[in-house]
């Protein structure tokens, strides 16, 4: 194998890909990404056997067509730190790789490609096509609420739910939940579900650009694949089912407040700061027209902040983890909030306050 | 955030109520997953530890290779001269966590009060699961074929009225095993139980034990609890209730840790200035990404380190610090080390834990979506 090619088109997808590969690896290939020229198209591959990237690089001019693997940690910071303009020569002979450019020289070690894995996947079950950004809206919505280690495992991912035209996502705690639902060109008579693992959300979250570039994504029975003009990505769905998200959905709320979204955001951070650090726990009382937001910890230290929000009828008073509504919050883009409150043991619904909103936000409230 | 609260599951005053607790325990289950993902090792003596050159320590081994008499914790190279063809396979922690989710969550289905032991074990408090149609037995037979369908490996399961019980009864029938005793059956089964059962009776209270002509705990009955507490101290109490297979410790869902610490074997014995240069900064840097991981609900308190000679005698030293710097750890390993004129072969360093004072459990409490 041999080609030149600009570090400026290397970098971006070598970082990209290289994002998979984890730092103690159980294999030795698997810490290492695969090269494969094919005249003037390379293609980087990286892979922890639960997701595969694979981005293409389109070179100026054809190199010698070959495969091979590099230390993918390595190569990605050699890269980086030549100077940005650099051309960048690899040239495979006995066993190594050789990079060149302008005077600095480095010699990789290389294992063979026929080593390296790739994550299968079965027949497809079902095809469609969105616009990158759906993806990427869908994604930056809901991911804050995927649970982490959680050993309810298939809480450590986010669902996606297929309808007929209609593309929903779901991430969930256990505590809170974050929906959001785009219309998307889709052929379906059932309604397919998936949970994809949180790693593979993060990392397929990154490839998305906020563009209207068509992507493709390939549902099959254990794997999901999404695919771009530059970068193919594979990951394993998780197997488990996913909680019955409807259930939860809060109905018959009838305190509705509306209030403003930055006006809230910065009281929540504010009265954060003096919260128990272990529960994170305030006290929202809610009046005609008011809303008070309160917080203790056990250094006896108080913060109250009062705000002026958009609501009559009976007041209530509730806890909630202040992080879980920072979260809503941060992600929300309106510059109001809808917040629709029942009693003090049932759930809030926080969303956009507009027809059209896409998103729908829940959180358990905690005993004070 | 699911599991910060450490939850009593009961309380009681003075009065024992009756519990009905599974224990489960996989069968040696580090091998057994290995042997899962590789079928040509089924037959063969295996365990998984650290390699036999580099002063490794069995964790695992499969039952061929008990045979042999390898146990875990025993020397790797100890382990290869009592069985010279033992397969000793490295670790592959990812995996067995991955398996060990997987256990956890088939617990999680029967009932919410599982109090993890470690990766492959577990108490589940099933009392309010158990009715008319769904015996304690049903569950764990239950359990047992879940693991079996989705891991491959086995889980051996015993049924008590209380965690001693449960643990004896998981270990009755192992492996692949499932034996109870109900709760009529617990002063037949004790009294044939051998004290070397009851946790704590290890080699040495083993003989003072026997000097008082005690094998079963059938013998203990002639015991008051006064005489056994004057002879084995706290202990004594113990003694007394498991022998009556009386044991009122609740499970708990989160444990409560002690103590934090990290250590390192060496591989070749030196000096303790030449090990705290090369280990200490990074053992210290490991104990603080354990220190880390832990929940708020702990605080730290002293430090201590633990220092093992070349003659395998070890030592332990503790004090109150103001700051878990290099300075103080060296410091202490010094001291330690000068107890014994001799070479090192492990370092360790480690800091107690204290319960943070925090609200009162029934004061917070972090509502679930799912009923949980």
């Amino acid at each position: 194998m041999k080609l030149v090619v600009s570090r400026e088109a290397l970098l971006k997808p070598l970082q990209l890909v290289s994002g998979v590969v984890e730092r103690r690896q159980t294999l030795p290939v698997l810490s290492n990404v695969l090269l494969v020229l094919e005249g003037s198209r390379l293609s980087l591959t990286g892979t922890d056997l639960e997701v595969e990237i694979v981005g293409r690089v389109e070179l100026e001019s054809p190199g010698v067509d070959g495969e091979i693997t590099v230390p993918a940690r390595k190569f990605v910071d050699i890269v980086r730190s030549l100077p940005d303009d650099a051309d960048i020569e690899l040239v495979e002979e006995e066993g190594r790789v050789l990079l060149k450019s302008g005077r600095s020289r480095f010699t990789l070690s290389t294992l063979p490609a026929t080593d390296f894995p790739n994550v299968e996947d079965g027949p497809s079950d079902l095809q469609f096509s969105c616009q990158q950004r759906e993806v990427k809206r869908l994604i930056e919505r809901t991911a804050f609420a995927m649970a982490q280690q959680d050993v309810r495992y298939y809480l450590n991912g986010m669902l996606w739910e297929v309808k007929q035209d209609q593309l929903r996502v779901v991430a969930t705690d256990g505590h809170r939940m974050a929906m959001c639902t785009r219309a998307v060109g889709v052929n379906t008579a059932d309604t397919i579900q998936a949970i994809l693992p949180r790693k593979g959300v993060l990392e397929l979250s990154r490839l998305m650009g906020d563009v209207e570039d068509l992507v493709d994504i390939t549902l099959s029975a254990n794997h999901v694949r999404v695919t771009s003009e530059d970068y193919t990505f594979t990951s394993k769905l998780v197997d488990g089912k996913f909680p019955d998200y409807e259930r939860v959905l809060p109905r018959g709320g009838d305190k509705i407040v509306f209030g403003s979204r930055t006006e809230l955001k910065q009281a929540f951070s504010r009265t954060a700061i003096l919260s128990n650090e272990k529960y994170r726990g305030v006290r929202l009382l809610l009046e005609d027209g008011q809303l008070t937001i309160v917080a203790n910890n056990p250094e006896q230290e108080e913060a109250e902040e009062q705000l002026t929000v958009d609501y009559s009828g009976n007041s209530l008073e509730v806890g909630f983890n202040v992080s879980y509504l920072t979260d809503v919050a941060n992600v929300i883009d309106s510059d109001t909030i809808k917040i629709t409150l029942s009693d003090a043991n049932s759930s809030a619904l926080l969303e956009e306050p507009v027809d059209d909103g896409d998103s729908l936000y829940v959180v358990m409230p905690m005993r004070l | 955030m699911a599991y910060l609260i450490p939850v009593f599951i009961y309380s009681f005053g003075g009065v024992a109520v009756s519990r009905t607790i599974i224990h489960c325990d996989a069968d040696c289950f580090f091998a057994a997953i290995e042997m899962r993902d590789n079928p040509q090792l089924h037959g063969r003596p295996i365990a998984v530890g650290g390699r036999p050159d580099r002063r490794g320590v069995i964790s695992t081994c499969n039952y061929p290779a008990r045979q042999f008499g390898v146990r875990s914790a025993m020397a790797s190279a100890y382990a290869l001269r009592l069985c010279p063809g033992l397969i000793i396979l490295p670790h592959r922690m990812t995996h067995y966590r991955d398996a060990s989710q997987k256990i956890m969550a088939i617990f999680h289905q029967f009932t919410d009060l599982v109090e993890p032991l470690s990766l492959d074990e577990a108490f589940l408090d099933v009392t309010d699961a158990v009715n008319d149609s769904n015996s304690a037995r049903a569950i764990a037979e239950q359990i047992r074929e879940q693991v079996v369908a989705q891991l491959g490996i086995t889980v051996s399961a015993g049924i008590a009225p209380n965690k001693f019980l449960a643990k004896v009864a998981s270990d009755w029938r192992k492996p692949d095993g499932l034996f109870e005793i109900k709760p009529e059956q617990v002063a037949e089964f004790v009294a044939r139980l051998p004290v070397s059962c009851i946790p704590g009776v290890g080699k040495v209270t083993g003989e003072r034990l026997a000097q008082l002509q005690v094998k079963n705990c059938g013998d203990l009955l002639r015991f008051d609890e006064r005489e056994l507490c004057e002879r084995f101290g706290q202990f004594g109490s113990r003694l007394y209730h498991c022998s009556r297979g009386i044991d009122s410790r609740l499970v708990r869902v989160e444990r409560q840790r002690k103590s934090v610490s990290v250590e390192q074997t060496f591989a070749q014995d030196m000096t303790v200035d030449e090990a705290c240069e090369t280990y200490l900064t990074e053992l210290i840097a490991r104990l603080q990404v354990r220190i880390d991981k832990l929940t708020d609900q702990y605080g730290v308190g002293k430090a201590f380190v633990k220092v093992k000679f070349a003659d395998f005698s070890s030592t332990t030293l503790e004090r109150a610090n103001d700051e878990f710097s290099y300075c103080n750890f060296a410091e202490l390993i010094r001291e330690a080390a000068s107890r014994h004129d001799s070479r090192v072969r492990l370092l360790g360093v480690g800091v107690r834990l204290t319960e943070q004072a925090a609200a009162p459990v029934a004061e917070v409490e972090q509502l679930g979506l799912f009923g949980g």
